[in-house]
């Protein structure tokens, strides 16, 4: 009976309130986010009139590069890169790659030790301090390493070695780290237990754990400090990069689209070797 | 008796193929070892100008040259920052717009005609990341001219790659039942896509855009060496004025642009997934 009559109350009630339409942010936080939007499409516009893009030219660019590709880069001079010269600077290429990425992970190790927040000898000094030596390896462009090493150092491959090491450090380091703060703890509390010092625990908790994945890992550091070694001798590190440059300088674009082709092919190749060995990885844990 | 003969029989086949196994391993390391001492002695030993190096306490004097900071320098370095992150973006964002071509071609289960569209979407994807930045840059310096725009197009070439491929990946193994209601219900195609594809994309493709932001800001930072202005331009006008200390300080500006672009992608990252 008291149901029967509350109803009609109610619907009258609803009734004289307007009907709303359901949204998914109501009112502040509809205000914050278009307001990041608009602040987002502000800050856009405003910058392609700083950086002073010229648009009309970006629209008619589209045919300029197709006349470029096809007059003066097509046929590639293949000629140029089956000579025995640059075939001997993409072998030096592989050996810097190879040997950068391990140098680096075998300073990544460490590192990644250090910075890992779970096993850090010190979380209050150590793990920011390691932490922020890979970020700054990894921020610091691999151009610019081998710049600053050709400038030290000289001209060869000891700075193409020594720039890419800077690279892998970086980029090993970090991904170490995360690695190892994904293990399980039992392992390392049972060596721990038996009054293990750090170190042993390291080496009979932890790196049975990661062992795996640490080679997977540096697999792929070298495949992409491959990529990065194709052009440090662009700036005198020794490789394939200072063909690319000599070629680019004197403007021989036959040879350049040629030398392009040839990187492309070889890291289509280290991708399918560095996929392989990592599955071959992955089936033997 | 006979058992126990097969049983010294079973022992003697695993100690053989132990001894295999450690045979194998064996070879393996003294060729590593062996790959490892040859591409020293190529690329460190043979190939290293020893005479011009000099002594170690010639080069820890040159290293000691960039030890110091150059005060001076930070206000003019204010716009070239400024410059590097604004190209950053807007690579970041024109290569968000290139790849969605790429997307569409390249996951398998949408794709339009497979046996073209999908290896043409393939090779969009390698060619963009196998080239390195430097040269994309020079190629579009010669197509466009010098300044901002050829690092903008350098870097949006160079995002295709990455961000094609990892939404692609995620289009590849997306839940089909929500397809299938819109479907269902009489959605077109175009339906489809936006009130089924898109909602279980998006939030990959926004987390992989955010980190391709940050790393662009690494990117757009080397690429005034080539001639596409920003901080890389003035990191080559310090160098080739012989100022040390001023290259340090451009590092150091290069890696506080990084740790603000971090941060700038962990409070995005936080409040759009």
């Amino acid at each position: 009976m008291s149901v029967k009559a509350a109803t009609p109350a109610r619907s009258g009630a609803k009734s004289k309130q307007p009907l709303r339409e359901w949204k998914r942010f109501r009112f502040p936080q509809s205000l914050y986010r278009w307001g990041g939007v608009l602040l987002g499409l502000v800050f856009l516009s405003y910058s392609v009139v700083y950086l002073n893009i010229p648009l009309e030219r970006f629209f008619n660019m589209f045919g300029r590069v197709g006349t470029l590709v096809t007059e003066r880069y097509y046929p590639p001079e293949i000629d140029y890169i089956t000579e025995p010269d640059y075939l001997a600077s993409v072998v030096d290429t592989i050996q810097m790659s190879y040997l950068g990425a391990l140098f680096g992970m075998i300073m990544a190790v460490p590192l990644g030790w250090f910075g890992a927040y779970n096993m850090s000898p010190s979380k209050r000094f150590v793990y920011p301090l390691a932490r922020f030596v890979a970020m700054s390896a990894r921020s610091v462009h691999e151009t610019i390493w081998a710049i600053l090493f050709v400038t030290i150092l000289g001209f060869g491959m000891m700075a193409g070695v020594l720039a890419l090491t800077m690279f892998c450090v970086g980029f090993a380091g970090k991904l170490f780290a995360e690695e190892i703060e994904a293990i399980e703890m039992g392992p390392v509390e049972a060596i721990r237990a038996t009054g293990a010092n750090e170190f042993m625990v390291m080496v009979y908790g932890v790196f049975p754990q990661v062992r795996v994945a640490f080679t997977g890992i540096g697999i792929y550091t070298w495949d992409v400090a491959f990529r990065a070694a194709t052009v440090v001798g662009f700036f005198g590190a020794g490789g394939m990069g200072w063909y690319l440059k000599r070629n680019i300088l004197q403007i021989e674009t036959y040879r350049v689209s040629a030398i392009l082709v040839s990187i492309v092919v070889l890291v289509l190749i280290a991708e399918g070797v560095s996929a392989w060995a990592r599955a071959r990885v992955a089936k033997a844990k | 008796m006979a058992s126990a003969q097969a049983t010294a029989e079973q022992v003697e086949r695993i100690i053989a193929a132990r001894s295999k196994a450690k045979l194998v391993r064996s070879l393996i390391y003294a060729v590593v070892l062996l790959l490892v001492a040859w591409s020293v002695n190529t690329t460190i030993i043979e190939d290293t100008d020893w005479a011009r190096m000099g002594s170690v306490a010639n080069v820890l004097e040159s290293v000691a040259e960039f030890i110091g900071i150059d005060w001076g320098l930070f206000p003019h370095l204010l716009e070239p920052a400024l410059e590097t992150i604004m190209v950053a973006t807007l690579g970041t964002l024109l290569g968000v717009v290139l790849c969605v071509p790429a997307i569409w071609f390249g996951a398998l289960n949408i794709t339009p005609f497979m046996p073209i569209t999908y290896p043409f979407a393939r090779l969009m994807m390698t060619l963009s990341r196998s080239i390195h930045e430097i040269v994309w840059a020079l190629f579009f310096v010669a197509a466009v001219g010098l300044g901002a725009l050829a690092g903008v197009l350098a870097i949006a070439v160079r995002s295709i790659g990455f961000i094609a491929k990892m939404t692609a990946e995620a289009i590849e193994d997306l839940d089909p039942k929500p397809v299938e209601a819109i479907r269902a219900v009489g959605g077109s195609e175009f339906q489809v896509f936006v009130y089924a594809i898109l909602p279980q994309v998006l939030p990959v493709m926004v987390g992989v855009i955010i980190f391709e932001w940050e790393i662009n800001i690494r990117r757009s930072s080397v690429l005034g060496l080539v001639g596409a202005g920003g901080l890389g331009l003035v990191f080559f006008r310090q160098l080739n004025t012989f100022n040390h200390p001023g290259v340090t300080t451009v590092i150091i500006a290069i890696l506080i642009l990084i740790l603000f672009g971090e941060l700038v992608s962990y409070f995005v990252r936080k409040a759009v997934i």
